[in-house]
């Protein structure tokens, strides 16, 4: 299956489908303005699913498929980042982003030896310039804890 | 007259700072180096850099300083690959390749980097002096401003970017529109509700802003490098050549650079034509007015002129578009709406207000922009093979590296799980409304305005009790309405009638 734009116009009229469902109650206990906080939203749904409408009629619009082998990386890479946003803190920004740099980089082609030294610099350093130069606090998680 | 030159004063006495000066070169520094690696540009460095200076806790003018001199320094950096090796930095600088590559492969590299930065210089500085003598005037026009012309205006600025941005206005409208829903999630000010929370504590306040463009240009863009696997390219400076431009030269593009320059301030003021679109109708006038003149002009085939005129532009318009964002609290691009984002995280909202209540800000940033220049200037004709050896990075560090900082950014604001988890989420949405065409631009606008025009139209329909007629009846309105569908509707026509045009053989 490739995307084009009916997909899209399906996609924005579920949303807009779900916006006016979940927003359909929200209806203040008192209110003093003639214009509450469900109205807004809601008149964005209208026009999200008009635009899903026109989308839908109109057609057209199909995306070149993927180069072979680019979306297993992709796949790879969206759960390699969500396992670095889950890891960030608990194993501290120092182990979590050799991890990340480490296995990223493979999707780039890089030996193991070269990602993993990448990581280990990479961390440090960026652990160093923006922890202890810049003020910017980072986690230094279970490992480091006491050292750091 | 003589309140420009105090406000100015104050203004230079903020950009001479030491840390304003220290700030404004690294912000220079930094932008070039955006500027040159190519799939990034101004819009990227500059979200990437909101939280990091929001989290170092450096004051709202030097935060601004900071992010301007690096969306102009992305506009200069743009160029060097463009010249070098025929790769646009970014994409502003796609014209500046036609003439650019011709004059390198004939052996002037260095004679058209550093003409195109002088070009860049003028530009900008055109530009600068457009802001201070019509952005005072145009902030006092909008201080009458109620929530009604407000809200008006905010529907003139989407429909200006939509039409303009590109050829599907309906993936524009329904970008923007995102945005604004993701504008509403949190507690509403007005009535205390709960919307779309999902009883979450970490959505009560709202989607963070940063954690929304991260996702959209750090996240999604780097999925898009996956794609194709390309590796990190060395590219050398020849050596040969004179180091720069001369006199005859400088004279032969003068009228070109500030023709240019011109150009390039009006398309930037307006929202939504931003440098790309006003590089394009520089290079395009001044190839037609050019060629009607000068038999010997050879456009495309390495002319100085060719080269001059888009740079020129491209600068002027990047600083023309600070216009909007500073006097009417409406960014007019995508760029400098992650700017207005920025401030908002200080809680500080840009507009016809600031400009009287803190002027050190907005002066501050107007002298900082020409100091940044000079620096830029200065920087990029010696220091252009530093810049281009930043093409050797392979990929395999670059990626890695940008989505590091990206999350540090992004823990920086909140230090939560929940927020990387949701910049992943948003990344890979992203990514797909990227595939399908659909312009971020209108999105990250919705973002940012979305609170500003609920309560604008709210608070204004509470006026006339839920009368609807207050939002077209006053003159300022009126014309807002008129502009906004004159900008829906002519430019997708004029494209049509363009397109048909060329379809038709012409005699």
């Amino acid at each position: 299956m490739t995307l084009n734009d009916r997909l899209l116009g399906i996609a924005a009229l579920i949303f807009a489908a779900l916006i006016t469902a979940l927003g359909y109650d929200l209806v203040p206990p008192f209110s003093y303005e003639p214009v509450g906080p469900r109205a807004f939203p809601l008149l964005l749904a209208l026009i999200i699913a008009i635009c899903g409408v026109s989308l839908i009629i109109k057609g057209g619009g199909e995306v070149e498929a993927n180069p072979p082998g680019a979306n297993k990386r992709i796949m790879a890479m969206v759960g390699y980042l969500a396992a670095y946003a889950f890891l960030f803190q608990w194993l501290g920004f120092i182990v979590a982003t050799t991890l990340m740099v480490t296995f990223v980089g493979r999707l780039f082609q890089a030996t193991w030896l070269q990602a993993f030294i990448g990581g280990v610099v990479m961390s440090v350093g960026f652990f160093y310039l923006f922890d202890k130069g810049l003020d910017v606090v980072l986690p230094s998680g279970i490992i480091f804890g006491g050292l750091l | 007259m003589s309140d420009i030159l105090g406000y100015l004063s104050i203004g230079f006495g903020v950009a001479f700072s030491a840390t304003n000066l220290l700030v404004a070169a690294i912000g220079s520094f930094l932008g070039t180096i955006v500027g040159v690696l190519p799939g990034l540009g101004p819009i990227n460095g500059v979200a990437m850099l909101v939280p990091i200076a929001f989290a170092m806790q450096l004051p709202p003018e030097t935060a601004l300083i900071l992010l301007a001199a690096v969306y102009v320094g992305a506009e200069y950096g743009g160029r060097i690959t463009s010249i070098l090796i025929n790769v646009p930095g970014e994409a502003a600088a796609v014209m500046t390749t036609f003439d650019g590559y011709p004059l390198a492969r004939q052996g002037l590299a260095n004679v058209a980097l550093s003409l195109s930065a002088w070009a860049s210089f003028v530009g900008s500085t055109i530009a600068i002096c457009g802001i201070v003598l019509l952005a005072p005037l145009l902030a006092d026009w909008a201080l009458a401003f109620g929530p009604a012309e407000y809200f008006v205006l905010m529907v003139f600025a989407f429909c200006a970017l939509t039409s303009l941005l590109g050829d599907e206005p309906v993936k524009g409208i329904l970008a923007a529109m995102i945005g604004l829903f993701i504008a509403t999630v949190g507690v509403d000010a007005n009535s205390g509700v709960y919307r779309y929370t999902f009883d979450l504590p970490n959505l009560a306040d709202g989607i963070d802003f940063v954690v929304v463009v991260i996702g959209l240009f750090a996240v999604a863009e780097m999925l898009q490098m996956l794609e194709s696997l390309l590796s990190g390219t060395s590219i050398e400076v020849p050596k040969s050549d004179r180091k720069l431009f001369n006199f005859k030269e400088l004279m032969f593009t003068w009228w070109t650079v500030v023709r240019g320059g011109v150009t390039g301030f009006a398309i930037g003021v307006l929202p939504g034509a931003g440098a790309s679109v006003a590089s394009a109708v520089a290079y395009a006038n001044e190839k037609k007015y050019t060629e009607a003149r000068d038999p010997e002009a050879k456009f495309g085939k390495g002319d100085l002129r060719g080269l001059a005129a888009p740079e020129s532009a491209n600068n002027s318009a990047a600083t023309g578009s600070f216009i909007p964002m500073l006097t009417l609290g409406v960014p007019g691009s995508g760029t400098t709406a992650v700017m207005m984002g920025a401030l908002t995280l200080y809680n500080i909202t840009p507009g016809p207000v600031l400009f009287e209540a803190q002027p050190q800000i907005v002066w501050g940033l107007i002298a900082s922009l020409f100091v940044a220049n000079v620096m830029l200037l200065l920087m990029n004709v010696p220091m252009v093979r530093l810049f281009a050896s930043m093409l050797s990075i392979p990929p395999r560090l670059l990626v890695p590296g940008i989505l590091a900082i990206s999350f540090i950014g992004v823990y920086a604001i909140n230090a939560t799980r929940f927020d990387l988890l949701m910049v992943v989420g948003i990344g890979v949405i992203g990514y797909f409304l990227r595939k399908m065409n659909v312009p971020m631009a209108p999105m990250v606008l919705g973002v940012v305005l979305g609170d500003m025009m609920e309560q604008n139209l709210r608070r204004a329909l509470s006026i006339t009790n839920g009368e609807l007629g207050i939002l077209y009846e006053s003159p300022v309105s009126k014309g807002l309405w008129i502009a906004a569908i004159l900008v829906a509707f002519v430019p997708p026509l004029l494209r049509r009638i363009a397109k048909k045009k060329a379809i038709t053989p012409s005699n």
